[in-house]
């Protein structure tokens, strides 16, 4: 363990403990997630940064949305989100999810990410290198020492907003609002 | 093996244009109403497996092209160099206004799942289908996105360019 850390750990064990075991969602989508084996296995070996792909959403606390994503492939994105426990981080990798990458104008493609789920963080590249995966994961770190990676706090403060978001593009969401809030839906049906 | 299949099939069916493009693969254009019967005629024929269900939007002359893709499967390793192979596009043009065919899933079973695309792609009806309910997409669409009428750019600018973002 680096020593000149030992005064963070005392200070806030949890947060170190969650910086340094990040449990990476193995959710895949579009073409990035060619690149998350290699990292994973032995070439760059992820467990070197404490990173380990879990099953489920609910052992996760780091999404990659590792490409493109589809309105299908967006629900999905939302319900596994609500999913992870806090503390949660969120990083797009490829530019599709930041902007739409060259899928800008398709019919079925959404464009911003952050507009539906917040993200914490980007990786621009189409598509990133592994390496550029353990750089994100560094700034990620410092992000976390210094609070500011506070994607699940800002779901929570402007959840209205999301879910607003989220019902414009899909008429009907099949589960309830994750915090109490006054849906599209709910206030055509009053 | 294709010269032959081409006299038999100009023999036997009435308004069948086949065209051969190479050695060993040929484009068989038919009537709407006789795609089933040219179907199992050709898959009856080694024809066996519908590799591919396709179709093309020739707005101009106000018609959808539906092609069929037909392989054989290959039994033995000499298959491959023999002249055994095939390869038959079987086409079909129908209406762009009401478009609707006949499905072909009791002769191909695995069409289903490419009838449903054609028809939520295309909106072109398969009489018969047994669910002929949206494969990929998640929206209504007004127009069937690859109809070559539905405006991409203006759809895009109105679905996802209207959506605000939430911070800053
Ligand atoms: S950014 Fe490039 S590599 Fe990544 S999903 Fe988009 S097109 Fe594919």
């Amino acid at each position: 363990m680096d020593r000149n850390q030992i005064a963070k750990w005392l200070k806030s064990p949890a947060k170190m403990a969650n910086k340094y075991s990040l449990h990476a969602v193995y959710f895949c989508t579009g073409c990035g997630i060619i690149e998350i084996p290699p990292v994973i296995t032995t070439r760059w070996d992820a467990e070197r940064f404490g990173i380990i792909p879990v099953a489920t959403p609910r052992q996760g606390n780091l999404f990659m949305i590792t490409g493109y994503v589809s309105l299908k492939t967006l629900k999905a994105i939302i319900r596994t989100y609500e999913q992870m426990p806090d503390p949660k981080y969120t990083v797009g990798f490829g530019s599709c999810p930041i902007n739409g990458g060259m899928y800008w104008d398709s019919y079925n493609t959404i464009k911003h990410l952050d507009r539906y789920i917040p993200v914490d963080g980007w990786i621009a590249g189409c598509m990133p290198r592994p390496e550029a995966v353990f750089i994100a994961i560094t700034h990620l770190w410092t992000l976390i020492d210094k609070g500011k990676a506070d994607g699940y706090l800002r779901y929570q403060e402007n959840y209205a907003a999301y879910r607003r978001n989220q019902e414009m593009l899909f008429a009907e969401l099949e589960w309830p609002p994750l915090y109490p809030c006054d849906s599209i839906a709910e206030e055509a049906r009053k | 093996m294709i010269p032959s299949l081409q006299k038999d099939l100009e023999a036997t069916f009435k308004g069948v244009e086949v065209t051969v493009v190479e050695d060993s693969r040929m484009s068989v254009l038919a009537p709407r109403d006789s795609i089933p019967v040219v179907l199992r005629y050709l898959k009856e024929s080694g024809l066996d497996h519908l590799a591919l269900l396709s179709c093309v939007d020739w707005i101009k002359e106000g018609k959808f092209e539906v092609v069929y893709v037909l392989t054989c499967y290959m039994r033995n390793d000499t298959d491959y160099t023999s002249d055994q192979r095939l390869h038959v596009l079987l086409k079909t043009e129908i209406p762009r206004e009401k478009p609707a065919l006949k499905s072909v899933i009791d002769i191909f079973e695995n069409a289903e799942p490419y009838e449903r695309e054609i028809h939520e792609l295309y909106g072109v009806h398969f009489d018969g289908h047994p669910r002929l309910i949206p494969l990929l997409l998640e929206r209504d669409y007004e127009i069937p996105p690859f109809r070559k009428d539905f405006d991409t750019r203006k759809y895009v600018e109105e679905t996802f360019g209207s959506i605000p973002p939430v911070e800053g």
